[in-house]
C-alpha cells in the first residue's frame, strides 16, 4: 500500500496502463503571477462534506466543499480501498491543502484562496465527468478562481 | 486528475495537476503536472508536516507562471519522511485475533475488539480533535454490528433510508478499518501506513472479520454484493495470492 511499485504487480500494470482520454488538443492558458491568483481545489478524493451524499460507486458529478468546511467534516468516500487513508485520519492536509492554502495566502505566495472547493470520484472515466466538469469551470469563474491545483488519490 | 484539466483549461482556467502515477499523466499530457514520489492516498505527501506540504503545493503552483508550454510534467525531489516505519510505535494491546475459525466466533471478536479499542479511539479524537469514522451515518458500535451481522449470515436490511445494504455494509466496512485505524495511530508515535496495515489485516480481529466477509459473501446470488465483496473490501495488497 505504498507506491505504485509496491502493489501487486499486475494491478500496477493495470493502473500504469489505465486507458486516458486522447486529446486532440492542447489548451493553455496563462494568467498573473501567483501571488495575485486565486485558488481551488479541486479533487479526485470521492470528498463528501460529513452529512451530504456520499458517493456511491462510480457517479459522475461532484460534490461542493465550502472554504468554511472543517477537518472534521470531512469524509472520503471513494469506492478504491487501494490507497492510503492513514495520512488523511492524520491531518486532511494530506489531502485536501486548505490550511496550507490559506497560510500561502497570509504569506503572499498566493493571491487568496477561493471561498469554494470541489470533489470528483477518481475511479470514475472522466469522458462521463466532462459535462460536470465544463459547468463547474462556470462556477469557479464566478468565485473569480484563475487557478485550480488538482489533487488525486 | 489530468484529463480534469484538460477540459477546465479548455474553459480557460489554468489548472496544475498533482500526479501519484506518472505513466498515467504522461498519456494524458495535462497542461502541467507535478508528479510526486509518494504513496497512493498522500498527494500532498506526510501528513503533520506542514513545510514539507508547503514546498509540495509551492512546486506545484510555480508551474503556473511558466510561459512556455504545455505539456509540462516536472518530478518533485524529495521522498516523504513518514514513509519510514517508526519503531517506538506500539500495535494496541488484544487479544490476538486468529486469522480463520468460526464465523460466529469471529463476530463475536469483532464487536469484543472494538470495545477494547475505545479508550484509544477516545485518545485519538481527543489528540486530533476529529474523526473520519462517518460515512455509514451509524454509531461504531452498530456499525460494527452490521458487519458482524453480515459475518453472522443474517444479511440484515439496510438500517439508512436511500442506501441499499450492499452499500451500507461497504460505508460501514470503510468505518470499521478507520475507527481502528485511528485508535492504532493514537498517541506520540508515528506508524507509517505499512506498519498500521500489517497491524489490522494481519492481528485484529476486525481484519480477519472482513477478509472472512470477502470470502463467504462471495459465494452470494447478488451480483452486485459480490462485486462489492470482491473488489472494494480487501485491498489488492492484502489480498492472498490464489
Amino acid at each position: 500500500m505504498t507506491r505504485l511499485t509496491d502493489l501487486p504487480p499486475a494491478q500496477a500494470k493495470r493502473l500504469a496502463e489505465l486507458e486516458c482520454p486522447n486529446f486532440a488538443t492542447r489548451p493553455w492558458v496563462t494568467g498573473p503571477a501567483l501571488s495575485q491568483r486565486r485558488v481551488a481545489i479541486v479533487s479526485s478524493a470521492g470528498l463528501v462534506v460529513r452529512g451530504e451524499d456520499p458517493f456511491r460507486g462510480r457517479d459522475t458529478d461532484y460534490r461542493v466543499i465550502p472554504s468554511t468546511t472543517r477537518p472534521e467534516q470531512l469524509l472520503i468516500s471513494h469506492i478504491s480501498i487501494n490507497f492510503d487513508r492513514t495520512g488523511f485520519q492524520e491531518d486532511w492536509n494530506v489531502v485536501f491543502p486548505l490550511d496550507r492554502l490559506g497560510k500561502l495566502a497570509e504569506e503572499g505566495a498566493i493571491g487568496s484562496v477561493a471561498q469554494t472547493h470541489y470533489s470528483f470520484m477518481g475511479a470514475t472515466d472522466p469522458v462521463q465527468m466532462e459535462p460536470h466538469v465544463r459547468e463547474l469551470a462556470g462556477r469557479l469563474k464566478q468565485d473569480a478562481v484563475d487557478a485550480v491545483i488538482l489533487t488525486p488519490v | 486528475m489530468s484529463a480534469l484539466g484538460h477540459y477546465l483549461e479548455e474553459e480557460g482556467i489554468a489548472t496544475v495537476a498533482i500526479s501519484l502515477i506518472r505513466p498515467q499523466t504522461e498519456n494524458t499530457k495535462p497542461p502541467r503536472a507535478l508528479w510526486v514520489p509518494f504513496e497512493l492516498g498522500r498527494p500532498i505527501g506526510p501528513p503533520s508536516d506542514s513545510a514539507f506540504q508547503k514546498r509540495v503545493i509551492l512546486a506545484a503552483l510555480r508551474l503556473l507562471e511558466r510561459e512556455t508550454g504545455p505539456v509540462i510534467i516536472e518530478d518533485f525531489p524529495e521522498d516523504d519522511p513518514r514513509a519510514t516505519p517508526d519503531p517506538a510505535w506500539r500495535s494496541p494491546f488484544i487479544p490476538a485475533a486468529a486469522a480463520t475459525g468460526p464465523a460466529d466466533s469471529l463476530a463475536s471478536r469483532l464487536e469484543a475488539e472494538s470495545v477494547l479499542l475505545g479508550d484509544a479511539h477516545q485518545r485519538w479524537v481527543a489528540q486530533h480533535g476529529r474523526t473520519t469514522v462517518g460515512l455509514s451515518g451509524l454509531p461504531i458500535v452498530e456499525c460494527t454490528r452490521y458487519v458482524a451481522d453480515w459475518l453472522r449470515g443474517k444479511a440484515p436490511p439496510s438500517p439508512r433510508e436511500g442506501f441499499s445494504a450492499p452499500l451500507i455494509l461497504r460505508f460501514a466496512v470503510d468505518d470499521v478499518k478507520a475507527y481502528c485505524l485511528e485508535a492504532a495511530a493514537a498517541g506520540a508515535a508515528k506508524p507509517s501506513s505499512r506498519q498500521l496495515g500489517d497491524w489490522f489485516w494481519n492481528e485484529s480481529a476486525a481484519g480477519a472479520a472482513i477478509r472472512a466477509l470477502r470470502e463467504a459473501l462471495q459465494a452470494s446470488d447478488d451480483d452486485r454484493l459480490k462485486l462489492i465483496v470482491a473488489n472494494f473490501m480487501v485491498p489488492a495488497a492484502r489480498v492472498p495470492v490464489s
